[in-house]
């Protein structure tokens, strides 16, 4: 079974697969930055020569106790817990935007540590279950 | 509870959408395929109706798939 | 003509396969709906959206694995000039096109009410959408590029191409930050579906797979009398 001829293909096909794997990866390695759907506090932190008149997205945690709504105005503390962002936005939220859960705020950073923000997104995360069930276990937390 | 079920407390818009369009694209993907495939035995059988007796009787004996398709066109009509 | 196994035998096997199916297809699915739609609870977090999942999940599970079996067979046809596979393929394509489009209308629908946007320029999602647009060149190439042998070999290397994407969508929400969350159930086999919802999520997955088989049959068996028609006369 094994000819000449396809052992010839199977090392082309080898090589035309490295090569774009390579291809493919140094270009997401490139754009790796902008893959990113928003930046993290730790991020934001980290970079020297971040544009404070661009729009961009920054996600983390909703640090407990930190969420303060008054009628429309919101504000809230965005957490890695290593670092935290002070958030302040104006208008509605999803349901799913709550203390403690997954969140992205799109706005404008005004400095390192406090960020205006014109759209919030939930993130939620990937376990899934009943609510007794998460009854249950804050019980026994 | 029926009504619970419709609205689904707010959500029951877009849960019913998602099942919606996922049965009627899945539906319309069915029709489609049965469609061709009748179409192309309806062909198959055309094709077989234009060979001369001698031949069609030497190809239905050589080939079961044959011999089939036309059964199954017979009975579609 | 088939090589592999005697074409009379497959051609018999491909009519029971239909009517086995079609026989019980119906009563599954009613069962698994009332699963999704009735029986299992809401999510403590995302309410009754969560509803989505059950036709969201199965719909990216089945355009990934499509895509991947198109690859698999493509590497075949290229290294062993299996022509014949070709016809497999091209069954398969169009289920995973539509399951992609699926996966990703179904996900635009589930996003609004959790995350607050029907859209987001999102590693996953991108990356979903790029597989659909390799399905469609896979399709179009095997359309319209004469002669079919040319057609055969252009659209293997766009499947084998194509099938780089594949890590890329199932990794692309642990290198990078996403909006999408991570996958919940892992290659190694745990899950963090809490169970009286990961069963009708695999009825749901049933049904579908079973839905698959048949528009795959159907395809096959189209895609056989297609060539018979063409060797009638030489029969």
């Amino acid at each position: 079974m094994l000819t000449k001829k396809v052992k010839k293909r199977v090392s082309f096909l080898t090589i035309f697969l490295a090569l774009t794997v390579l291809g493919v990866f140094s270009i997401l390695k490139t754009l790796d930055r902008n893959l990113l759907y928003f930046k993290s506090p730790s991020d934001v932190k980290a970079d020297q020569n971040i544009s404070y008149t661009k729009k961009l997205r920054i996600g983390g945690m909703v640090k407990k106790d930190s969420l303060k709504i008054d009628s429309e105005d919101i504000e809230f503390v965005i957490t890695d817990y290593k670092n935290e962002i002070f958030v302040s936005f104006k208008g509605t939220v999803p349901n799913l935007f709550l203390e403690g859960k997954g969140v992205v705020a799109e706005g404008i950073l005004n400095d390192k540590g406090f960020f205006i923000a014109d759209r919030i997104l939930a993130k939620h995360d990937e376990n899934y279950m009943p609510p007794e069930l998460k009854d249950i276990i804050k019980d026994v937390k | 509870m029926i009504q619970n079920f419709i609205l689904m407390n707010g959500y029951g818009i877009f849960v019913w959408a998602a099942f919606a369009i996922t049965f009627i694209t899945c539906f319309i993907l069915y029709y489609k395929t049965l469609k061709t495939l009748k179409k192309h035995e309806k062909d198959f059988a055309d094709e077989l109706n234009k060979l001369s007796s001698d031949q069609r009787t030497i190809v239905l004996e050589k080939s079961k798939i044959a011999t089939k398709v036309l059964a199954s066109y017979n009975k579609s009509i | 003509m088939f090589d592999v196994l005697n074409p009379s035998k497959i051609f018999t096997w491909i009519e029971k396969l239909i009517k086995f199916i079609n026989s019980i297809f119906f009563i599954l699915l009613l069962v698994a709906l009332t699963f999704a739609l009735i029986v299992s609870p809401p999510d403590y977090l995302q309410g009754d959206s969560v509803r989505i999942m059950y036709i969201h999940v199965p719909s990216s599970w089945i355009g990934l694995a499509s895509f991947t079996c198109i690859a698999l067979i493509s590497v075949l046809i290229f290294i062993f000039k299996m022509k014949n596979l070709i016809l497999i393929a091209k069954s398969i394509a169009p289920i995973g096109l539509v399951f992609t489009c699926l996966s990703i209308i179904t996900g635009s629908i589930w996003g609004k009410p959790t995350w607050g946007t029907w859209w987001a320029w999102d590693a996953r999602i991108v990356s979903m959408v790029v597989l659909g647009i390799f399905y469609i060149l896979f399709i179009l190439s095997n359309k319209f590029i004469e002669p079919e042998s040319k057609a055969t070999k252009i659209s293997c290397i766009i499947a084998i191409f194509g099938f780089i994407n594949i890590p890329i969508i199932k990794y692309s929400v642990e290198w990078w930050n996403t909006l999408h969350q991570p996958a919940s159930i892992k290659i190694d086999g745990t899950s963090s579906i809490h169970s009286s919802m990961l069963m009708p999520l695999v009825f749901m997955l049933l049904v579908f797979l079973l839905y698959c088989a048949l528009i795959f049959l159907m395809k096959y068996k189209t895609e056989i009398i297609r060539i018979k028609k063409k060797n009638l006369k030489r029969i």
